[in-house]
């Protein structure tokens, strides 16, 4: 066999079955984004350690892209949120809600905190829903605080 | 220790291996003098049946590899390159995979002949780690020179080929792809993930350990079957080899320094045994995709098609809609398919694909816990040739694809810096989000994963890190890391401790989660799924129909190949034990991390993380 044709065959071969590969069925382009973008639950404190605190939300599932960030404004000054924290989430395309979850670090115990939230897709464009300012208190040193009654 | 005298120890490692090899004559195997084992490890760390346990899964290759052989000895016609462009018929295809079996199954690639791909790697797992002591301790396996051993979890074959060239999706600002927990293995040359997947461990020091790449070529040029081998990929053997290749090829890497090339080619050779080596990766890519691997004959796809007879049970069903509904699963293991989000919602969705995938091919940080059992952790000091494999000892942190995009330790060099280095910041901790199908897939004799069945169970372990030793714990952990909710408000399993180190009253893995390896960038689509006990076991009941080589004609016989091959002990459940705490008893404290805060070859190489890292 001349080997000169031998290797584009091998190409040929090896280019043909990625094309069939699934995995263009798979990944599919992002969704059609939301024209309205509403919150439908909270946002309200999940959960609060003495450094660490996480504040969850229900929105109106965005749409766009499936990867998107939770992300929170806060500081302890309600004129002055001067802090932001982001969290990865995957949106489910099938589900007509997507709950969001922040996590905060680094806090300071027995210390409150206001904040506003908002989302937006992995590329960076807001989903354009916000939050009024609300507020928590992380606990004390070595403690855990959660809201009550639990948001959903 | 001192640098002269690691140049001893190499030189003399190197000069013992010239006395003790022999000339080759045609396929004659030259067995080289292997160092004595190195064993830098705290006691318990390496099993007590370690060394039968390594017996028992070579003579299972090597069974294996036989088959193979008997399948090309079978293989009728002969195909051979025909037409315009040239195509290998007829049995083509048959051709390719029995090549890839042969090379996986090849003990004779590494340094001391002693070790296939496939030992790591055995179809009754679904191609992940088969020894179930190991899965238990030390999580990463032994190498060819016992027992230097690698960082993480063998990771499972199956559909490895369905991974993308790793990219930035500048749309999403993500990247997708690649192979390797840490997609390092990005697929730019070859155009195929699993294929520079499979180059990996050869020629990595802590698993086969050969000191250059032209060793495998070198070996397969004695290989039985490269008749084969130059049949498919018409390979060039025609190489001017040094007098001293296999006294080199016989010799674990890092005997050579830095030296990757220790294997004196001229240029036109060296391209040649790269040619080969390259060949040598798609072969295994093309096994891969292949029915041998990837089937995709579950009982979950004789369910989608329909197939008469073929139901799921109630659990599996009720796992089914959670697995799309409340626990949220498919948003990154997608399932092609539509989602329901309350009990009789109807899937209004189209079928994406008929072959799902259970992977978004993305990363994540899932916020495991540090592992202390991982044997990389121990291996700081010189081994019998003078290389350490870690020298970052109990400061080596695991930051998965950051690491890679920094090119750091334990991993290759990023191919694309440095357009990707800025971006490492935003992937510290993310590790590769692996297909959910096969991960209950276990042999025959020891038909599940999870202990206090009454059925005797196959012990594997999950994540990266192996710290998940139950597919009950791996969905309890994203169902409680963060919080649990209960009448009175959330309350929380996560504690500020290590592993090792739960509070009294909790229960590790069941109660108490020690806090986040990298806390960095983790995942918050999971984690306060609010999921009951009974919620989590049908997810786990549906995990189990993504289990390949289901028969409808006979499901109690897998047909799964090679599935019947495990010739080891199934685990039996002890007393107290449960999927919930099981492997509790060889839970060990983690050292205090303040006093060996993360390394600065790994956590001080800008773009620094955006927190740092204890």
């Amino acid at each position: 066999m001349n080997g000169r044709l031998l290797k584009p065959a091998i190409i040929g071969a090896a280019a043909s079955l990625l094309c069939s590969s699934p995995i263009l069925a798979q990944n599919p382009p992002p969704q059609k984004r939301a024209e309205h973008v509403e919150i439908t639950n909270g946002p309200g404190l999940e959960i609060a350690h003495d450094d660490l605190a996480i504040v969850r939300w229900t929105s109106s599932n965005p749409g766009g892209d499936d990867d998107h960030f939770a992300v929170i404004h806060y500081g302890t000054d309600p004129k002055s949120l001067n802090q932001t924290a982001k969290s990865h989430i995957r949106l489910n395309r099938g589900h007509p809600e997507t709950i969001f979850r922040v996590r905060m670090l680094d806090l300071k115990p027995d210390t409150t905190y206001y904040y506003r939230v908002t989302s937006m897709g992995s590329g960076g464009e807001s989903d354009g829903v916000e939050s009024s300012v609300n507020h928590f208190t992380t606990a004390a040193p070595g403690q855990v605080t959660s809201a009550f009654p639990p948001p959903e | 220790m001192r640098r002269d005298t690691r140049t001893f120890l190499r030189t003399a490692f190197a000069m013992l291996l010239g006395v003790l090899s022999v000339p080759l004559v045609g396929a004659v195997e030259v067995r080289a003098q292997t160092p004595p084992p190195y064993n830098p490890y705290p006691s318990g760390i390496l099993p007590a049946n370690l060394d039968s346990e390594i017996s028992r899964v070579r003579r299972e290759v090597q069974t294996i590899f036989n088959r193979y052989f008997a399948e090309w000895q079978a293989l009728t016609p002969t195909p051979t390159y025909s037409g315009n462009p040239p195509i290998l018929v007829p049995n083509g295809y048959d051709a390719q995979r029995i090549l890839g079996g042969l090379l996986n199954f090849d003990e004779n690639i590494s340094p001391f002949r002693d070790e296939a791909c496939a030992f790591c790697h055995m179809p009754y797992t679904g191609f992940s780690g088969p020894i179930p002591s190991v899965n238990l301790t030390m999580v990463a396996y032994p190498g060819s020179y016992h027992y230097r051993a690698a960082k993480r979890t063998a990771q499972r074959y199956t559909y490895s080929h369905t991974f993308p060239v790793l990219n930035y999706n500048t749309t999403q600002d993500l990247f997708f792809g690649g192979n390797f927990w840490d997609g390092r293995a990005t697929g730019m040359k070859l155009q195929a993930p699993d294929a520079e997947q499979a180059q990996g461990p050869p020629v990595d020091p802590l698993e086969m350990g050969s000191p250059d790449i032209a060793c495998i070529a070198w070996k397969l040029s004695q290989a039985v079957y490269r008749p084969l081998f130059e049949l498919v990929w018409g390979a060039d053997f025609d190489i001017n080899w040094p007098s001293n290749t296999e006294q080199v090829c016989s010799t674990p890497q890092g005997a050579f320094g830095s030296n990757t090339t220790p294997v004196a080619l001229s240029a036109v050779d060296r391209t040649k045994a790269t040619n080969i080596y390259d060949h040598w990766g798609q072969s295994l890519s093309f096994l891969e995709r292949s029915n041998d691997i990837s089937p995709f004959n579950s009982k979950f796809d004789w369910y989608l098609k329909g197939t008469a007879g073929v139901t799921l049970t109630a659990d599996e069903m009720a796992g089914y809609k959670l697995f799309n509904g409340k626990g949220n699963c498919n948003s990154c293991h997608v399932d092609g398919r539509s989602t329901t989000l309350t009990p009789g919602e109807t899937d209004t969705g189209n079928t994406a694909s008929v072959e799902p995938l259970f992977t978004c091919h993305g990363f994540a940080n899932e916020g495991l816990p540090l592992n202390p059992r991982i044997s990389l952790f121990y291996e700081s000091r010189p081994d019998g040739v003078g290389f350490t494999p870690n020298p970052d000892g109990l400061r080596y942190r695991d930051l998965g694809l950051g690491n890679f995009l920094r090119s750091g330790p334990q991993s290759f060099p990023d191919p694309n810096q440095p357009e990707w280095l800025p971006l490492a910041p935003t992937a510290d901790g993310q590790m590769q989000v692996m297909t959910a199908r096969d991960v209950a897939l276990t042999p025959p004799q020891c038909p599940t994963t999870e202990a206090g069945t009454g059925k005797p169970y196959f012990q594997k372990e999950f994540f990266h890190n192996g710290y998940i030793k139950s597919l009950k714990q791996l969905v309890h952990f994203y169902n409680t890391r963060d919080s649990v909710p209960n009448p009175n408000g959330y309350k929380t399993y996560a504690y500020p401790v290590t592993s090792g180190h739960c509070p009294a009253g909790t229960v590790e893995r069941v109660t108490c989660w020690p806090q986040p390896e990298v806390k960095n960038n983790i995942d918050m689509t999971t984690g306060a799924l609010g999921l009951t006990d009974t919620e989590e076991n049908q997810i786990v009941a549906f995990l189990e129909t993504l289990t390949d080589g289901y028969n409808p004609a006979n499901p109690t016989v897998s047909t799964y190949k090679n599935i019947d091959t495990f010739t080891g002990q199934c685990s039996t459940t002890t007393p107290g034990e449960t999927a919930s705490n099981q492997g509790n008893a060889y839970l060990i404290p983690t050292w205090n991390l303040a006093q060996f805060p993360c390394a600065a070859d790994i956590c001080d190489v800008p773009p620094l993380p955006t927190t740092p890292i204890p």
